[in-house]
């Protein structure tokens, strides 16, 4: 079963079948500037804290099997989101191995806009747990824990 | 189950086996009746779902509305820079 929440400009729709998580969301922007500003220190820093401050560190070696790291100011112990990346298509794909899973950025345009997806292949229902996890309060981590004791109740 | 069934092209073993699935999640609850086994939705789990990934898409949305600003500043400025180098351009041949 896959659970979707609609009403809102960014989707997630959870797979539980392939362990993967969904992203999607249009930007009114053209892709060659969002793979720009997937892919460029300067850009990244602007936006990956979903806070809203410019990261502490920002570090990217875009090249196949080149490692990036994103740190974030005000925790920079905890959330850190750091990997290599896979495969570098210039403007409409990009993936990345991170955290023990895979992370792919699809960029179609639409329009003159540009429709992204990412997709986090997590390839266990654990993976899955640790990627919802991932930068989330300590409080709310401990009720994804209680997701993957249900997703697996669900699996058997 | 037969009026469960109606809307599908699933045969009954495959629509017991989902019904299984649902029940043992906590999803749907079996009732019981002298012939019929009705099955209740139960909207209190689903919404359980919901509260386990909303702060995960929430820190998402969070990114790309950063996202979203960065890229509007991105244009203004290519803009504001290809407006200077016309100027300067402009400028070299005066």
């Amino acid at each position: 079963m896959a659970l979707t929440i609609a009403d809102a400009d960014t989707r997630v729709v959870v797979d539980r079948d392939t362990h993967t998580i969904v992203l999607t969301r249009m930007f009114a922007a053209p892709r060659e500037q969002v793979f720009e500003a997937w892919t460029r220190p300067e850009h990244v820093m602007c936006w990956w804290d979903p806070a809203g401050y410019p990261l502490a560190e920002c570090e990217i070696d875009l090249r196949p099997g080149g490692a990036f790291r994103f740190v974030n100011r005000h925790s920079p112990a905890t959330h850190q989101f750091a990997g290599v990346y896979c495969e570098i298509a210039a403007p409409y794909y990009l993936v990345f191995e991170a955290m023990g899973a895979i992370g792919r950025v699809i960029l179609e345009q639409v329009e003159g806009k540009t429709h992204l997806t990412v997709r986090i292949e997590c390839g266990s229902a654990a993976k899955l747990e640790q990627y919802l996890k991932m930068g989330i309060d300590a409080g709310t981590a401990k009720t994804l824990g209680n997701l993957v004791a249900y997703v697996s109740a669900m699996q058997q | 189950m037969s009026e469960l069934m109606a809307p599908f092209d699933l045969s009954q073993p495959t629509i017991s086996k989902h019904l299984k699935v649902l029940e043992d999640a906590g999803f749907i609850e079996q009732g019981r009746d002298a012939q019929r086994r009705p099955r209740k939705l139960v909207a209190i789990a689903l919404k359980d779902v919901a509260d386990w990934l909303e702060p995960f898409r929430r820190q998402w949305e969070g990114r790309f509305e950063n996202l979203d600003h960065h890229l509007a500043n991105m244009s203004k400025k290519e803009k504001q820079h290809g407006a200077n180098n016309r100027r300067r351009r402009h400028q070299s041949r005066g």
